[in-house]
């Protein structure tokens, strides 16, 4: 069992690793820091009102009873993991929350935890759930609501012109972001699955500039690993949202390489660049709604809304895909079955993890893996 | 649990056996038109019955067939076939259900024998969703059409503003109602295109009409329930909303709730109640358990009666102006969902869009509920299937306790008895019971 724990939660953990780093960061700077989960509500927008944005994460497998007095047991873990966080006050470096309603889990943590423990500054960036011409103008209007909240609260104006400006500077990350996943279509990746999961994981906290150096640092190691082992099984992992390494040290500990994601923490976030257009904001609405790949988003019925999913695993080479949902995670569970089935016609063979949060029991989910890499190998 | 276990509602009211009569009638005529392969929509509780009225199009409740299916116990078999398919058991049930029968549907070329009813819900020609309440619904429809009824879907989106936003603010209202009308006329479009009629106006207003008339009579009835002894309970409650599904915008229906309203004055006038000796009065949060509605005449015969059901209450009656049936459409949905964010989760999270779900410091509604039907406790029912509704009840019981009325959550579920645990539950009553009998005499 000791052995089964180490390679299940390991040690340093990144949202361990990036809460220390932002509270170095706030002390250095002095700026607020607004914490937020999900990115409808784009982070560009918080550093151009002179605050620092971060990704709030959890820690799986962690006591969960702190959020029992204000919710149901019947709820999604890594929601309630983040609320028994908040309750226990290891959030308190945060000056601001932004919520987007993105699942209805997600939202309704806002109102809970809002009301229980209220911040200097909270917001709710309301989204619609289809990308209509009506639903990209309410996004669009609930942009301006969200800057003008941004701009009460922090004192300072947001111009368009510093929109753009942060823009650009995460666009240019997310060019070394691709140069990175590039390596991962090789036969033998220069970079490990969790090395680059821990690196986006940076992503949600280090200010662009401080991101960019790890990146760059990131990419001449990569390209200068000269792969020694035999090609391996290749995995495009799937799923609910995951902030630790634990899945993918378990898939590379089983013999297999994980070469591509579509997770919250992962490619969406930096697979293309926010485009560049005269309103600043038509480019964030265009990136952070109408082309951000997340199931909670209704993209009309068909199995054409996954095509994008078999267009990556057909561009990095996958062999099969492994999914990882958490309990009572509505979005990602109900799009299983239909993703199953279509992947089996496009040939991808899939597994699918149903996990509470704590990748446990590590030896079962390990087992599974094993057996389901072999049938690839 | 067993079978043995469930048991089917006793009713209280004349008004409510009639329905025996008229829903079987009703069903009749639905019946002779799909016979005749009129294009059916299934559709989604938030999509007003006025509208499909007004195009006269055959409609189906996928959420109604699975209350149907869980009264007679066959959503289990549904379910399995769904969870076989690779449905999560903690999916909702209303859907794990329709999943289940759509594929018995779609193997047999019919409707799978265990139906409710005959036909069961038919083929649909579209779907008509609506994001209303909670996000399963986005996925339902979605997978209804990938997996079996290759056929069009309008999902409508009418989003709600967060508790700690004014809803008041000019700009704030407007951001909301634009999308509110930009979505129904989505919605319009979409009937219109797939049925190839034009919606008649006129035809919708008078509906309206109908429909608000035969609301403002079920206002007025639950309101004659603040009266000791209750004139009515739970089970007729539950029972009584079916109409309001199906023939809103009849005269069926406004007659219906008018004698509905007439019996249940004329038994407070008599001081008539649902028990002979009332010895607790509460209010029901949640979805009731449909496989076992006979629970509800159990704590009946222990002198307990609800008196207020917060589900369900969506269709509170409002005042519109009906000039323009379709701005009072979409006034209506904003005039809810300001009722919403006035009171929201403090009491009724269920009511709420998810949008809404916040603290609601300074409310009083649950203080105003608790005088003015003289409550003595609250009993919510957690569903695990449906978070949507259940999510929140902590939060409730929590403002509850600062009121000092005792209030009990007990798990189980909407649709699937297989969730039950008889014995447990009924101890956890039992127990509540003597809570409520203690603070009652003054203790804790
Ligand atoms: S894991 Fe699922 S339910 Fe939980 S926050 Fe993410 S999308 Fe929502
Ligand atoms: S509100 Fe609950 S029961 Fe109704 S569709 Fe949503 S999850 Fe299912």
């Amino acid at each position: 069992m000791a052995a089964e724990k180490t390679l299940n939660l390991k040690k340093p953990r990144a949202t361990n690793l990036n809460e220390e780093a932002i509270r170095r960061i706030k002390a250095e700077t002095g700026k607020p820091v607004i914490g937020y989960l999900c990115c409808f509500a784009p982070p560009e927008i918080i550093s151009a009102a002179g605050a620092i944005p971060f990704r709030i994460t959890g820690l799986p497998g962690d006591d969960n009873s702190a959020a029992d007095a204000y919710t149901e047991p019947y709820g999604c873990t890594y929601v309630r993991n983040i609320l028994a966080r908040a309750a226990r006050g290891e959030y308190d470096f945060i000056d601001g929350l932004v919520i987007s309603h993105s699942c209805d889990m997600v939202q309704r943590l806002y109102g809970i935890w809002t009301y229980y423990h209220p911040l200097p500054y909270s917001y709710l960036f309301n989204v619609p759930h289809q990308v209509s011409l009506q639903a990209q103008r309410f996004y669009r209007r609930e942009l301006d609501f969200f800057r003008e909240s941004l701009e009460k609260f922090t004192g300072q104006v947001v111009t368009s012109e510093a929109v753009a400006v942060e823009i650009d500077l995460s666009n240019q990350n997310r060019a070394l972001v691709r140069k990175l996943y590039e390596l991962r279509k090789e036969k033998q990746p220069g970079i490990s699955g969790s090395e680059m999961f821990n690196l986006l994981m940076a992503g949600g906290t280090l200010p662009a500039a401080a991101f960019q150096a790890k990146l760059k640092e990131a990419l001449s190691k990569a390209e200068a690993a000269k792969a020694q082992e035999p090609a391996k099984p290749r995995i495009l992992v799937w799923g609910s949202i995951m902030d630790d390494t634990a899945l993918f040290r378990m898939i590379e500990e089983a013999g297999a390489v994980v070469v591509a994601d579509d997770t919250c923490i992962g490619f969406r976030v930096w697979e293309k660049d926010v485009p560049q257009s005269v309103d600043p904001y038509d480019g964030l609405t265009e990136h952070y709604f109408v082309n951000f790949q997340c199931p909670r988003t209704d993209r009309g019925p068909g199995s054409k809304r996954f095509d994008y999913l078999v267009e990556r695993a057909r561009e990095y080479k996958a062999n099969g895909v492994i999914g990882y949902v958490i309990s009572f995670c509505d979005p990602h569970k109900f799009d299983y079955p239909d993703l199953r089935d279509y992947l089996k016609k496009e040939g991808l063979p899939m597994l699918l993890i149903d996990d509470n949060y704590s990748f446990e029991p590590a030896g079962a989910i390990e087992t599974r893996l094993q057996a389901f890499i072999e049938m690839l190998g | 649990m067993t079978h043995s276990e469930m048991s089917r509602a006793k009713r209280h009211l004349e008004t409510t056996a009639k329905m025996k009569e008229m829903l079987p009638r009703f069903f009749m005529r639905m019946m002779e038109r799909r016979f005749s392969n009129e294009p059916l929509a299934w559709c989604m509780v938030g999509v007003p019955p006025e509208l499909l009225k007004a195009f006269d199009l055959l409609f189906e409740w996928p959420e109604n067939f699975g209350t149907m299916c869980a009264s007679r116990l066959v959503a289990p078999r549904f379910i399995e076939v769904a969870e076989g398919d690779g449905y999560s058991p903690e999916l909702c049930s209303y859907v794990t259900n329709t999943m289940g029968y759509c594929k018995l549907f779609k193997e047999k070329g019919e409707a799978p024998e265990e139906s409710p009813l005959p036909g069961g819900m038919g083929t649909p020609a579209m779907l008509l969703g609506s994001g209303f309440i909670c996000e399963p619904r986005w996925k339902w429809f979605q997978s209804v059409a990938t997996r079996f009824f290759d056929v069009p879907v309008y999902s409508s989106d009418p989003l709600a503003p967060p508790w700690d936003i004014d809803p008041t603010d000019p700009r704030i209202e407007e951001h909301y109602l634009t999308l509110l009308r930009e979505d129904l006329a989505g919605q319009i479009e979409f009937l219109e295109k797939q049925t190839g009629k034009n919606l008649d106006i006129d035809a919708l207003r008078e509906i309206m009409a109908l429909s608000h008339q035969a609301l403002a009579y079920w206002r007025d009835t639950l309101a004659l329930r603040k009266a000791i002894p209750s004139p009515m309970g739970s089970t007729d409650y539950f029972h009584a909303i079916i109409p309001q599904m199906y023939l809103v915008g009849d005269q069926e229906a406004v007659d219906f709730y008018r004698e509905m309203y007439e019996e249940v004055k004329d038994r407070v006038a008599r001081g008539i109640g649902v028990v002979e000796e009332e010895k607790y009065r509460l209010i029901w949060f949640g979805l009731p358990p449909w496989f076992n509605m006979g629970i509800f005449n159990y704590l009946e015969s222990l002198g307990a009666v609800f008196a207020y059901e917060s589900t369900y209450n969506v269709g509170d009656y409002f005042e519109v102006d009906l000039s323009d049936p379709l701005e009072a459409m979409v006034r209506r949905t904003w005039q809810r969902a300001l009722k919403m964010h006035e009171f929201g989760a403090e009491a009724m999270p269920e009511l709420c869009n998810p949008a809404v779900f916040g603290g609601f410091v300074g409310s009083s509604l649950l203080e105003e509920l608790t005088r003015d039907f003289s409550l003595t406790g609250a009993v919510m029912h957690l569903t695990r299937s449906c978070r949507a509704v259940s999510f929140g009840e902590v939060h409730t019981r929590n403002r509850f306790a600062k009121i000092g009325l005792p209030s009990l959550i007990f798990e189980s579920d909407m649709a699937d008895p297989r969730l039950w645990s008889d014995a447990q539950i009924k101890t956890r009553l039992h127990a509540f019971l003597e809570t409520m009998d203690k603070a009652q005499k003054g203790g804790k």
